[in-house]
């Protein structure tokens, strides 16, 4: 898979499942995880080889464009450049939870993202997906510490994080897979 | 409600095509339309230490009304009220930084914080030298014992001057970070609200707030504050103010204290002398002079009424470097008003 492929793909899985996300969303944040995504990956998908992470990051805006972009850079990276994907989403993990002042057990993205960089370390993209997906379900008993589902009842307890949900789904479709949301 | 502008999505560069055809201080970057540089007598970026600050717009004349020399050498413009993206940030960051180094400016607010922050981490993976330097200086939204978990409000305004014009005398980077570091620990600022501005994406109120209450300590974009007072002689909102300043940093009889009085956008000039008086006054009975006063709308939110005060209490060169001149579209030229007048 080349990095133009990637996006496009992920641009299609991403519109599929865009009105799911937007509606996670709605129960601990403001209700536009969705759109936000598709809105990043439609112009990334259109942008040039090498350059559409970036396109991503400026055409999604805040700070969820900035967290995903820092990891669709490393996939970039790894597929345009053959740059180790593991170490990729490593760096990215510790910018997010620097940047974001998020660890695991937050219910964020973290959450599916760092179970799923520890296995690449030793494993394929798929044992990744399998841990991303694990963790991403675990947030569902999680409550929140950071961003707007801390002010939530409960801490948004009883619903997954609609940005490990994303982490999933991004890898997926790294690994060429497709399952329900 | 009525707005001078063609469509929320093209009122951002509308802005800015007037702004960079009027001045000749000011340019559009080569990098990106969304980034306002300095255009005129532009030093070595190998020699001159740059500084950049990306935010969002509607708070003009801050911050790129201040590009020029002696000043910052970048602005990066983001959507009205939110913060320009990482990798525009990054764009305005190649744009100015050279040998000398550049500080990416970050007013405390986290989406400024986290894209900002990640802008400086991609610029350090292509090897340019840049330092992130959050400012942050309202009083009322952190206790003083998490300061660095303060917003940035009017009084980073000291932060840019002063480490622009020590900038442009050559100091090194590292020094500029100690110089700046140390005027934000000198800073503090409290706000009172009157009345919202109108936000141009929605033409509605940014927030709500009685005709005969004042809200103490609110964000420029409506942020809660300290809570709310009632409307009486502004002499008393003032001593209110200047107490509270004074109580999270004392300043001692017989100091002194350079003075920002900022209003808010739609606060005349007027009720700003007014309140800088009241302020000089309140400072004065407490033993300190109030010196070299900054007083007009800068850090501005729309039609937003209201005004906040900044003092800084200054040490070493602060204050020759906070009067030093500067060549910008909109600061203002500074005077270090210590002459003690016969009254």
């Amino acid at each position: 898979m080349t990095g133009p492929e990637f996006f496009l793909a992920l641009q299609a899985r991403i519109a599929v499942h865009a009105d799911a996300l937007n509606r996670l969303d709605a129960a601990l944040g403001d209700g536009d995880h969705g759109a936000t995504m598709l809105r990043g990956l439609t112009r990334a998908a259109q942008a040039d080889r090498g350059a559409q992470a970036k396109a991503f990051m400026r055409a999604s805006g805040g700070a969820s464009g900035t967290l995903f972009g820092l990891i669709l850079i490393e996939i970039e990276r790894h597929l345009n450049e053959n740059a180790a994907l593991g170490e990729g989403l490593q760096r990215a993990c510790e910018r997010i939870k620097d940047l974001g002042q998020v660890t695991t057990g937050d219910k964020s993205m973290i959450d599916a993202l760092a179970p799923a960089a520890h296995a690449l370390a030793e494993g394929t993209v798929q044992d990744a997906v399998d841990a991303a997906t694990a963790g991403r379900d675990r947030t569902r008993d999680l409550s929140a510490r950071r961003g707007r589902a801390q002010y939530v009842e409960n801490g948004g307890r009883g619903h997954v994080d609609p940005g490990a949900v994303s982490v999933v789904i991004i890898l997926e479709t790294l690994a060429g897979k497709e399952s329900a949301l | 409600m009525k707005k001078l502008m063609n469509a929320a999505e093209s009122i951002v560069d509308d802005m800015i095509d007037g702004y960079v055809s009027a001045f000749e201080q000011v340019a559009r970057g080569h990098q990106d339309p969304r980034i306002v540089v300095r255009a005129k007598g532009r030093k070595d970026p190998d020699r001159k230490v740059t500084l950049l600050i990306g935010n969002g717009s509607g708070h003009e004349p801050i911050a790129m009304g201040f590009v020029g020399a002696g000043l910052l050498d970048a602005n990066v413009v983001g959507d009205v009220f939110a913060a320009p993206s990482a990798d525009l940030i990054l764009d305005g960051i190649r744009e100015v930084s050279g040998k000398a180094g550049c500080i990416l400016l970050i007013s405390q607010h986290s989406g400024d914080m986290i894209n900002g922050r990640a802008a400086v981490m991609l610029a350090a993976e292509e090897r340019l030298r840049v330092r992130a330097l959050p400012m942050y200086d309202d009083i009322s939204s952190a206790p003083r014992d998490r300061m660095q978990d303060r917003r940035g409000a009017a009084g980073t305004m000291f932060v840019y001057k002063i480490l622009g014009a020590a900038a442009e005398a050559g100091m090194p980077l590292d020094d500029l970070m100690t110089l700046g570091r140390a005027v934000r620990a000198r800073t503090v600022t409290l706000a009172a609200a009157l009345s919202p501005g109108i936000s141009p994406l929605t033409g509605q109120p940014m927030f709500d707030l009685p005709d005969d209450e004042i809200y103490l300590g609110m964000g420029v974009h409506g942020e809660p504050g300290i809570g709310r007072t009632g409307v009486g002689p502004v002499r008393d909102l003032v001593t209110l103010i200047v107490d509270k300043l004074l109580g999270d940093y004392p300043i001692a009889s017989g100091g002194q204290a350079a003075v920002i009085v900022n209003g808010m956008g739609g606060t005349t000039l007027m009720e700003l002398l007014t309140v800088w008086n009241e302020t000089r006054n309140a400072l004065a009975a407490r033993g300190i002079a109030a010196v070299a006063p900054m007083i007009g709308s800068f850090v501005t939110t729309q039609e937003m009424g209201g005004f906040s005060i900044s003092l800084l209490e200054p040490a070493g060169d602060m204050l020759r470097l906070w009067t030093a001149p500067s060549d910008t579209p909109f600061f203002p030229s500074i005077r270090h008003a210590e002459k003690e007048k016969s009254q």
